[in-house]
């Protein structure tokens, strides 16, 4: 257990590989775990930064559903206004129309009556005046009783 | 010279390292020419130029293995974009553990050196302090077999299994441990003068705690407190591990000389103690390398006195 030149070889042994540990190990493993750790902390913050983002997006999707559902429900109601609106007044205009047809038809029916009451008047009075003539020869004549005629066709 | 294998010759084989060295001429010893051996019985001979290659060897396979794991093992898998696995988790984990204690330690004052540093500190003391768990006599007993067998015929000091020494654990060696203090201590120097400024570096040294009138006292109490601190870490570390190695080998010595009840008691004591040791082992190499970084914290220090 002499103390010898052991201890110098010793010494210049270490600082040859402290100085390749300096040169040519530590900085690669370090940068490389510098590097990894910054992706990592960076890989948690997207992950955290994706979560908020999903929540914001459910959200949004919760409060354009709950927006469209209304909006459809408004649409819906609309349009059964306008159809219950459209048959009222498709009904009324109906009842209108057949009232007017109606109208029409009776008033035609009383002029057609008129008409063939006038006619059948007229009719009748020719004929008594021919069956008069007939009867009486020549001294009726339709020019000198006019007047009669006109008042029984009247009473007729 | 087969020795009988005994206690004391068991110890110590455990307790030699390798030891490599040039023999200078010493015409009263009868040596008349300079080589190189690393015979055992020339180790006094040796002087300060010897090296202890079984400590160096694992020392550097080690560094190496870290520097293997570190780099070349995680190559593949420097890639941000998929998920760390395996291997990779357990380097990322020792690099966040090193970064948290540097930066606990070290506050604000950036400088890059510190952490690999570190890391470096702290991998390769536990590695070479996890040696200490390989049971004590597989691999001295496995690099003598070897060593027999390939140079047992051509060098002529290797003349049984037993006569070839090969210690395991590099950080039960104090050249080991106290080379690596110095280490650190050229670099708190070094950081010292370069942030501090060499005045101010002066200055801490010698104006403090007595003033300007006393400045050999406060250089003598000052200089003790600076080379305290390298000491003490080499030493602390050396010592826990050597304590841990010692205790290894006496419960090894518990199952081979002595009755059965007690061999059985040893199994059950290496067991407790390994178990206990590994404790120690991440203890000590997370001690080194947090004194590491204070110490150089200290050095990055700027206050007035």
């Amino acid at each position: 257990m002499n103390i010898n030149a052991t201890l110098l070889a010793q010494a210049v042994v270490m600082i040859v590989f402290v100085a390749i540990c300096w040169r040519y190990v530590y900085p690669p493993i370090l940068a490389t775990m510098q590097e990894r750790e910054k992706k990592i902390s960076d890989g948690l913050e997207a992950a955290k930064k994706a979560d908020d983002s999903l929540e914001e997006a459910k959200l949004a999707f919760d409060k354009e559903l709950d927006k469209a559902k209304a909006d459809a429900a408004e649409i819906l109601e609309k349009a059964n206004n306008r159809a219950s609106q459209i048959v009222n007044d498709a009904s009324s205009k109906a009842e209108a129309e057949a009232e007017k047809i109606l109208t029409a038809a009776a008033t035609n029916i009383e002029n057609e009556t008129n008409k063939a009451k006038e006619e059948l008047r007229q009719q009748m009075s020719d004929i008594i005046i021919e069956t008069t003539q007939k009867i009486l020869g020549d001294e009726v004549s339709k020019e000198k009783h006019e007047a009669i005629l006109k008042k029984a066709a009247e009473e007729l | 010279m087969a020795k009988e294998l005994t206690t004391e010759s068991y110890i110590d084989h455990h307790l030699t390292n390798l030891t490599c060295g040039h023999v200078g001429i010493d015409e009263s010893a009868g040596i008349y020419k300079s080589f190189w051996t690393c015979d055992p019985y020339m180790v006094d001979k040796m002087g300060f130029w010897a090296f202890h290659v079984d400590s160096l060897f694992w020392s550097v396979l080690l560094g190496g293995l870290f520097i293997f794991l570190f780099k070349k093992g995680m190559s593949k898998c420097f890639d941000s974009n998929t998920a760390p696995t395996g291997m990779q988790n357990f380097v990322e984990m020792c690099i966040e553990f090193v970064e948290d204690n540097v930066q606990s330690l070290f506050g604000s004052v950036k400088n890059t050196l510190i952490a690999p540093l570190a890391l470096t500190v702290f991998v390769w003391i536990l590695l070479m302090n996890l040696m200490d768990l390989v049971p004590v006599d597989f691999l001295p007993v496995l690099a003598g077999h070897i060593a027999y067998a390939v140079a047992g015929e051509s060098v002529d000091w290797i003349t049984s299994p037993e006569s070839f020494y090969f210690k395991v654990v590099p950080t039960t060696d104090p050249n080991i441990t106290l080379g690596m203090a110095f280490a650190v201590f050229v670099l708190t120097i070094y950081y010292s003068i370069t942030v501090k400024g060499l005045k101010n570096f002066v200055a801490e040294l010698t104006l403090h705690p007595f003033g300007k009138w006393l400045i050999p006292v406060n250089f003598v109490l000052e200089m003790v407190n600076f080379i305290a601190k390298p000491i003490s870490l080499g030493l602390r570390l050396f010592g826990n591990l050597y304590a841990g190695e010692m205790i290894f080998i006496l419960i090894a010595l518990m199952l081979f000389f002595s009755s059965i009840p007690i061999g059985v008691l040893g199994f059950g004591l290496h067991l407790v103690w390994a178990l206990f040791h590994i404790l120690i082992v991440a203890l000590q190499a997370f001690i080194f390398m947090a004194l590491t970084i204070a110490y150089l914290a200290m050095a990055h220090e700027t206050e007035e006195h």
